[in-house]
């Protein structure tokens, strides 16, 4: 993998929300699916047996699906980043998009998506979004993967950057802030009296919302969000990161999406195109 | 000097503005909205040597509503428009629209194109479906399932709006668009979403321009140049940086417009290009 200067030993504090790491190409071949299916133990005829795939679908034989998620480990590998940094693998969510056929040349682009020490200071869980790129430009895989990698000092939660630690407490207590500061937005909800839930992967604050001021924002409000918006850590980064406020486009899109009082949401759509602008604001400021 | 009349059509007063002699063009407006869309182009397109005339469709605007209620099927608009093309005695006009009026434009074309002398159809495509459900929308006819209404055309509008837009632009084009009557509005975009004229397309036969802003997030490109391609004689452009408005957007509008409409006078050569 490259970055723009590519880090030896990467500690939990080398790494940054909105970091992208491009994987050299990696050519699928024969013997790697043979090799797949002899440590997996899944010699299917989909996978292996050449005739039998002639008469699928596709033509010809799959690569296994999994083959292309442990293949990002060997990138990373590659890389060398975090060979001797890393903990602990600590989870892995993949969906498998299109097929990946021998010979196909796979490219992994890797997207910092949150970076929170742990409370005893010596380590942190990075998340990380992954795209699977085939040659020919289509997305066959992606998923999103979290680690355990150690820091470089023993340092206090309180001294990370959060501009971009969407939902996290400190992130949502600044964002209260900025709310309360704008004449505008308390304009927009001066009518309401109920809580906002912002969610970020699982990741949620509530902001809890009285004539026109967040009076408080927490994880949790007692009687709950009237409504909740979320999205994935890597829609809130890009949503953050665009040139304009793209909530109503990605809302279209489903890119976020809406549970609880739908009759609310619609109601607060300017404040909360005013919520955006303030986090959008915050992550300008943090992005480096 | 800008001419405007009342003419009953389907017993209803409607509104229309005309300007300038030459060549008829007429402007078809998009969903919601209603010929103040073509103002800029009324003026411009009429210095350029054309009768521009902008009807309000039934509804919109000026327009008393339709007898029925508010239409919900863009084909009963083109059939309207076509009432209203020999209420006003047009002898080969071309039609120019934009969204719905884009669609309306096609649906016209393939009842009356031999009587045309070219249509331009912005933002439009002959397949029904996207983002909505037209459930979801009949729902959103009540106004009391339809909250910060015009919050919401008010950002939705920035949001279809280019690129290459000023942000004082989009502001002015969103702030003019919050002037509507929802329910109408909702009724126009079940017919967006239920307008399917791709078995008849291929049936339009006058001079064509399929016109697109690459960043009208409204429609897919491939559907927009799949249309274009059943049209036999048939340009298609696609506007860098502009969105769903490009009349509203682009500054430089009513003298593009009058260029285009002097390509369909000249025998076609199908360029699929996307120059200005």
């Amino acid at each position: 993998m490259s970055a723009a200067e590519p880090p030896v030993d990467m500690y939990f504090e080398d790494f940054h929300v909105g970091q992208v790491f491009r994987s050299e190409p990696h050519q699928v071949t024969e013997d790697d699916l043979m090799a797949f299916a002899e440590v997996s133990g899944d010699h299917s005829a989909l996978h292996t047996n050449a005739a039998y795939a002639a008469t699928t679908q596709f033509g010809q034989r799959l690569v296994h699906g999994p083959y292309g998620l442990v293949r990002f480990f060997g990138s990373l590998h590659d890389s060398g980043i975090v060979d001797k940094t890393a903990i602990a693998l600590l989870d892995t969510n993949w969906t498998y998009h299109a097929p990946v056929f021998v010979e196909d040349e796979l490219s992994y682009e890797c997207t910092i998506t949150r970076c929170r020490r742990t409370r005893s200071g010596d380590k942190g869980v990075v998340n990380r979004h992954v795209a699977v790129r085939r040659g020919d430009g289509v997305i066959a895989q992606s998923g999103t993967t979290s680690i355990l990698v150690t820091a470089r000092e023993d340092l206090a939660v309180a001294a990370d950057p959060f501009g971009l630690d969407f939902c996290g407490r400190r992130w949502a207590t600044e964002l209260m802030r900025r709310l309360n500061a704008s004449a505008e937005f308390s304009a927009s909800c001066g009518s309401f009296d109920g809580t906002i839930g912002l969610r970020a992967r699982e990741t949620e604050t509530h902001l809890r919302i009285y004539r026109g001021k967040v009076i408080e924002a927490s994880p949790r409000t007692p009687l709950g969000a009237t409504f909740t918006v979320q999205a994935t850590e890597l829609t809130w980064l890009q949503h953050v990161s665009s040139k304009r406020n793209e909530f109503m486009e990605r809302a279209l899109r489903d890119e976020f999406s809406v549970s609880g009082n739908s009759y609310e949401y619609l109601r607060l759509t300017k404040g909360l195109m005013l919520i955006w602008d303030a986090a959008r604001a915050m992550a300008q400021e943090t992005i480096r | 000097m800008i001419e405007a009349q009342y003419i009953t059509l389907d017993e209803r007063l409607c509104y229309v503005e005309s300007c300038g002699s030459g060549p008829p063009v007429v402007c078809i407006h998009t969903a919601g909205q209603s010929g103040v869309q073509w103002r800029e182009t009324l003026l411009g397109l009429s210095q350029a040597g054309f009768r521009v005339i902008v009807p309000d469709l039934p509804g919109h605007g000026r327009s008393e509503p339709a007898a029925g209620g508010p239409i919900r099927s863009l084909s009963d608009y083109a059939d309207w428009c076509i009432r209203l093309f020999d209420a006003l005695e047009l002898k080969r006009p071309f039609v120019m629209g934009c969204s719905i009026g884009g669609r309306i434009t096609l649906d016209i074309a393939t009842k009356i194109g031999d009587d045309l002398a070219g249509i331009i159809a912005m933002a439009a495509k002959a397949q029904s479906g996207g983002y909505f459900s037209v459930a979801g929308l009949e729902r959103g006819r009540e106004d009391a399932a339809s909250p910060s209404r015009t919050d919401r055309t008010y950002y939705g509008t920035i949001a279809a709006c280019g690129r290459n837009v000023s942000p004082e632009r989009v502001a002015l084009i969103a702030a003019m668009h919050r002037r509507e009557d929802p329910e109408v509005t909702t009724s126009d975009l079940i017919g967006w979403f239920s307008h399917d004229i791709s078995a008849s397309v291929s049936s339009i036969r006058c001079p064509t321009y399929v016109v697109v802003g690459d960043d009208d997030f409204w429609l897919d490109l491939e559907q927009v140049r799949w249309t274009s391609a059943q049209i036999p004689n048939c340009r298609t452009l696609v506007l860098e940086g502009i969105g769903h408005y490009p009349m509203e957007e682009m500054e430089d509008f009513p003298a593009l417009a009058a260029t285009w409409l002097q390509n369909l006078s000249e025998p076609a050569t199908r360029s699929a290009g996307g120059q200005r």
